[in-house]
Order: structure tokens, then sequence, then C-alpha cells
């Protein structure tokens, strides 16, 4: 691979996974608040409010396969 | 394991003489799980207390006013008393301390209100101490009227303009201005506005008499007078604290337990002459509890088992082995699961240290962790949750180091041989040679680790459809069928990725010359893509298969499962994100402690490395792989099977803490 298009590979494996960071922590930053809200009006709340707030995590995982899935085409 | 304890329906059933008795033995037994009575008919009414009820309760009443009074709440006994011999002193000190208590915190609070009281007419004479006017004569006549307070600016010029006949006596303290203003009473209205512009506060003068500063120095005495009191009778109610403590606090538990067995009847059917206890107890325990009822009530009571009806629903009480018991803690951090549900605590045990050892991986930290986690699980025994919290840790850092020794050879970040791309990188080389070559290198063998994860999410998510089928196929066929379907679907993903990654990993290799050696290699081409044919037929017929069961909007939760899939590859990205930042410390810090030759340098060298390594790889490393490796579990995995919402077993027991009982 030249350098230009390794370059550009390289671009868009870090647009890839920055983006998705970017939405996951917009989506879990209001689910976030959102959980603990409710956790401290009822503690019960705890596991359920968890799973909700981790659940935009997995943007940004697949941000960081295809960012992978690019750097190694 | 995988199913909660069997309960039975049962009601204890007795002559009425005989209640006392079986509540005893019912709380001593601690396994009835008691259905409250509530639809009274003509023979069946809800029963009364028993009659010590009354008696304790009044009792703890006073017991409570006292730990209050002597403000005990959080005392811990030094030992443990026994309930007999609690009973035989209580009364006797109840006594004792009835007159002793109650007077003192009475004088307490008296005392404290006065000095309180003194101390605000201090407070609000100061100011104008310097003026010399007696307090009494600020008010009471005909002609003139005064104006006591504080202005923020001086007031003096303006009022003098303004009035013919003014008096201004003012003094400044700390910034505010205190001031006396006389005037005639026709000009009042005058004044209070221009005081108003100077930011006039007024001050209420205390209904005393005499100079200002004689009060104030009269009340100074007072005061000194009252805190000597105060220190006598807090002296005298730490004698009492001292003495009392510690039977208090554990006559308190005592009668608090007699209180709540007292008053059990108001639970359950009693007519005159017999009761019925309605409720749930294991089947295991039943026999128990009649031999138990047969020594202790003469044959007056007894068990009755009744079959399960319709609509009715068990309380939930999980069986497991001891190790895997603390694992419940997650169960309990969701919800219970139901009665004829699967309790996933068995797998939980199983793949939590498994994922949270793959994302540590490091035989340094691993090791830190499992001493924390057994430092948690020893020494915390007050903290039940934390406990078991500690156990979990304690696995998941034995796990870990399992990784990090035979799977990823390093420790604290460092390998322990240079990687053979980089044979000039820091390894545990110059210390020792430790004869263990990594099976996986965290920044080279990507590509084997992500396909590693994905077998695990493969292996994970069939396990959880496997469970859905389970928990369906006896009351929803159609739910359960759809399970199936889910289930080709996940399997036509996971032969597609595998088929796509061929050779290019060992896992993938592995995997398709073993587990999906069957598959044919026959493929064709999707939108630029070899689909292989396997793959394509088994997706194809789970697709209809859910049409058919689940309709057709489940299709757009395909998708949904191939992201599922695809969401355990952070066990790979937690792994190498970690060894990435272990590494970039160390390539940071380590030519600071090697090649300074400074000491001085050295030094901090050594303590920004341990404070970096300590904060970031190991407390945000293990928080993040533990959150991680439960969020696998309860989103991918639980939601595949899991509804929750049971009852909680909560039989008729209590707990001593600071009495032991007596028989």
């Amino acid at each position: 691979m030249d350098p230009t298009q390794m370059g550009l590979a390289m671009i868009g494996a870090g647009i890839a996974i920055g983006v998705a960071g970017l939405g996951t922590g917009v989506a879990q930053g209001q689910v976030g608040a959102a959980a603990v809200g409710a956790t401290a009006e009822n503690p019960k709340m705890f596991g359920k409010g968890m799973i909700l707030m981790v659940l935009p995590e997995t943007i940004v995982i697949l941000g960081f396969v295809v960012a992978f899935l690019i750097m190694n085409a | 394991m995988l199913r909660p304890e069997e309960m039975t329906r049962a009601v204890v059933v007795g002559s009425i003489e005989s209640l006392d008795v079986t509540i005893e033995c019912l709380y001593e037994l601690g396994v009835l799980h008691l259905i409250d009575f509530t639809e009274q008919d003509e023979d069946f009414k809800i029963g009364q207390p028993l009659a010590r009820a009354s008696d304790a309760s009044q009792k703890l009443l006073k017991l409570r006013s006292m730990i209050r009074a002597l403000s005990i709440d959080s005392h811990k006994p030094s030992e443990r008393l026994a309930a007999s011999e609690i009973r035989k002193t209580l009364d006797q000190a109840l006594v004792t301390l009835d007159l002793n208590t109650s007077k003192k915190a009475e004088a307490r609070q008296r005392i404290q209100s006065l000095i309180r009281d003194k101390e605000s007419e201090i407070k609000v004479l100061e100011p104008f101490a310097q003026f010399g006017i007696p307090v009494e004569d600020y008010e009471g006549f005909e002609t003139i009227f005064s104006s006591v307070g504080t202005c923020r600016a001086d007031p003096e010029s303006a009022l003098r303009s303004k009035l013919a006949s003014v008096e201004v006596l003012k003094d400044l303290r700390k910034g505010d201005l205190a001031v006396a203003v006389f005037a005639r009473v026709e000009d009042r209205s005058e004044v209070t506005r221009i005081l108003a512009e100077h930011g006039f506060q007024e001050s209420k003068l205390p209904k005393v008499t005499g100079d200002p500063s004689k009060v104030i120095e009269r009340n100074r005495a007072d005061i000194k007078g009252l805190e000597e009191d105060l220190a006598r009778t807090e002296s005298d109610l730490e004698a009492i604290r001292k003495k009392f403590a510690d039977l208090i606090i554990a006559s308190e538990e005592d009668l608090s337990i007699e209180v709540m067995k007292a008053e059990t009847p108001l639970r359950i059917a009693t007519s005159t002459n017999s009761f019925v206890i309605d409720g749930w107890l294991p089947a295991a325990k039943v026999e128990e509890l009649q031999a138990s009822l047969n020594s202790l009530c003469c044959g007056l009571a007894f068990v009755e088992t009744l079959l399960e009806e319709e609509g009715d629903e068990p309380p939930v009480l999980l069986k497991n082995p001891k190790p895997v018991k603390p694992f419940e803690f997650f169960i309990d951090l969701v919800s219970t699961p139901k009665y004829d549900e699967v309790d996933p605590t068995i797998v939980l045990f199983l793949t939590f240290p498994l994922f949270f050892g793959f994302m540590i991986g490091d035989l340094g930290f691993g090791l830190g962790l499992a001493c924390l986690g057994a430092f948690m699980r020893l020494k915390l025994k007050d903290f039940p949750d934390l406990q078991k919290l500690g156990t979990i840790v304690l696995a998941g850092g034995i796990m870990a180091s399992l990784f990090g020794l035979f799977v990823f050879a390093e420790a604290f970040g460092v390998p322990f041989h240079p990687p053979e791309a980089h044979p000039d990188e820091h390894s545990w080389e110059s210390v020792a040679n430790i004869p263990i070559h990594p099976l996986l290198d965290k920044m080279v063998d990507i590509k084997e680790m992500l396909a590693l994860s994905l077998l695990a999410g493969w292996v994970h998510l069939t396990l959880g459809f496997v469970l859905g089928f389970v928990n369906h196929i006896r009351h929803d066929r159609k739910h359960a069928f759809a399970k199936v379907a889910w289930l080709l679907i996940l399997l036509g993903l996971f032969i597609e990725i595998m088929y796509i990654a061929g050779g290019a990993t060992g896992t993938s290799g592995f995997v398709n010359d073993t587990v999906l050696a069957w598959v044919p290699d026959a493929d064709t081409s999707v939108a630029g893509i070899n689909v292989s044919i396997t793959a394509l037929a088994f997706i194809v017929a789970g697709v209809i298969g859910l049409s058919l069961t689940e309709g057709p909007m489940a299709l757009s939760e395909v998708i949904g499962l191939f992201t599922n899939l695809v969401s355990y590859t952070r066990l790979a990205a937690l792994a190498v994100g970690k060894g990435a930042m272990a590494l970039a410390f160390n390539t940071m810090l380590f030519p600071l402690i090697f090649e300074s030759h400074n000491i001085g340098i050295a030094i901090a060298g050594v303590l920004a490395l341990f404070v970096t390594q300590m904060f970031f790889v190991f407390f945000l490393g293990a928080l993040s792989a533990g959150i991680q490796a439960i969020r696998l579990n309860y989103v991918e995995f639980f939601l595949k099977f899991f509804e929750g919402g049971g009852k909680e077993f909560s039989p008729l027991r209590y707990l001593r803490r600071h009495s032991v009982a007596t028989k």
C-alpha cells in the first residue's frame, strides 16, 4: 500500500473509532444521568439501570471492530 | 443448581393453646414463608397479638427513647448477652434507668435551651452596649420613639438634615454600623424611610432591664454556671451509658424479636379454638418442621401439605453449591428469577471469572486483585454484600493470574520475554528467565483474540437461547420454538464469520476443522461478500421460523443478534487496550528509571510508574473489566431467557447480633 493510501486508511480508522466513541458518550451520558436518578430513588433499580447504562457501549465496540478491519485491510 | 429450592404449599394447623409455642417453633426453624391472611369470614378472623406483646412493646418504646437520649444507636456491645440474662436484669434496670435517664436527659435539654437563650440575648445586646442606655429606656415614651438596629451606611447626616429634632447614637462594629435613633413619634414614617435607604435591619431587644453591658456580664456568668451543670449532667449520662449501654442495645434487640413474634398472629387466621398458618416451605423441610412441632406442641399442631393451585406463585430460594453462592449477588442486583425459571448463577460462576481473567490477563495485577478479594472476603464480615463481591474479585483475580501466566506471559504490563518483533523492549528477562512463552501477544495477535472473543460469544449466546428454550417449553411452546429459530440464525451468522475468517486465525481454522468440519465448502456472492451456502440456509430457515413464531416484527432484531455477537469483541478490545496502556506507561517511564543514571529521577520515575499503573491499569482496568464482564452476562446473555420478577423467599425468622437465644 502506498503511503497516501495508508494515511487515508489510518484517518478512516481514527474517524470510525472516534465518532463511535462520541456517539456512545452522548447516549451513555443521558442514560447514565437517568439511571443514577432512578437508583437514588430506589436502590433496587441499580441492576436494571446498569443494563440500560451500558447498552450504548456496543456502538464504540463496533467502531473498534471497523477501525481494526480498516487497519488490516 | 439451575433450579431454585423446591417449595411446598403447606398449612400449620393446631389448637389455639399451642399457638404461642408453634410461633416460637416456626421462628426457631426459619423455614416457613408466611402468606398473610386477609379474607376473614364468620369462623376465621385475623388473630390477636399474644398477651405479652403490649408489655414488650411498652418496654421497647422506653428503651428506644433511652437509646436516643443517650445517643447510643450505633453502640456495639463488647459481648453478646444471653436472652435469659437480659430478661432477668431488664425489669430492675429499667426502673433505675427510667428514673435517672429521662430526668437527666430532660435536665440536659433544659440547660441547653437556657444557654441558647442567654447567648442570643448577648448577641443582640452586644452592639448597643457602648451606648450605655439601660435596655428598658429604649421604649415606653409618649412623644418619643426609638429604632435600634444595624445599618450598612451611616444615616446620621440624612436624618439630621431632614428632621428638626433627632438623636443618633452609632458604633462601628465589624463592617456593620450599630445605630440607635430617637425621634418624635410624628416623624416615625420619615425616619423609617431614611433608615431603609441606608440598609437598616431592626434588632429586637430582649425584655430585660439594666445597663446592656451589665446584662451581658451577668449572662456570661450565668452561662458559665450552666455549662458546669451541663458537664455534670453529661458525665452522669456518660456513667449511665458506660454501665447500661450493652444491656440497652442487647435488650432492644431481644424485645424487638419478642414483639415481632408476639404480633405474628396478626398475619394468620384464628377461630375460637384453632389457628391456621398458611405458607410455603422448602419441600425438604416438611418433616423437620413436623418433628419439631411434635416434640414442642405435644401433638396439638400439625403440618399439612397442599397441592399447588393454578396461579400460585411460590417464593424463590436460590439453591447453589457453596462456591457458586456468592455469584447470586449478581442475580440479586437485577431481579429474583421466577420460580419456574432457570437460575443462571452457575453460568455466571463459570463465565464471569473467565471473561474478567481474559480482559485483565496479567499475573501481577491478577495476584493483586486476588489479594484484594481475599482481604474483602476475610475482613468485611459485617458487610455481606461486599464480602460476596470479595469472593467474586478473588475468583476473577485468580483467573486473571492464570491467563497472565500461561496465555499472555506477562506481569505488571511487562512481558516475561521481549516480543520477537521488538527484541529490545523491556521484559522480565533482565530479572529472571521464566520458561513460559506467550501463546498470545496482546499487541500482535489482535486478530486471534477477536476470533477467540467471537467464539466465546457464540457459545455464551447459544447457551442463552438453550436456557430460553428450557424456560418456555413447558408453558409456551411457540416461544420455545422461536428460541430454536434464533439458534439457527446465530449458528448461520457464526458459520459465515468463521467462513470469511477461514484459516486467517488459529481459532477460526480450529473451529472450521472441528466444530464446523461438516460445513461444505460452497459459497455464493452477495453484494461482493462471499456467503457460505450453509450459513445462508441456516439464516433463511431461522428467519422463516421466527416470522412464524414471533411474527415479522421480530425480524428487525436479527441485526441486533449480530451486534450481540460482535459485542463480545470487547473481550479482546479491553485486553488490548489495557495492554497498550501499560506498555505506553512502561515505555515512557522505564528509560527514566534505568537509563537516567540519576537516583532522584529514577525514584521519581518509579513513583510515577507506580501511581499510573495502580490507578489507570489496576483500578480502572479492574473496574472496566468487571463492568464489561457482567454486562456481557446481563445484556447479551440474560436478555435471551431471563425474565425475573420472582418473589424472594423470606421465612419467619430473626437475626440476633447482640444477644444469644436461650431455651
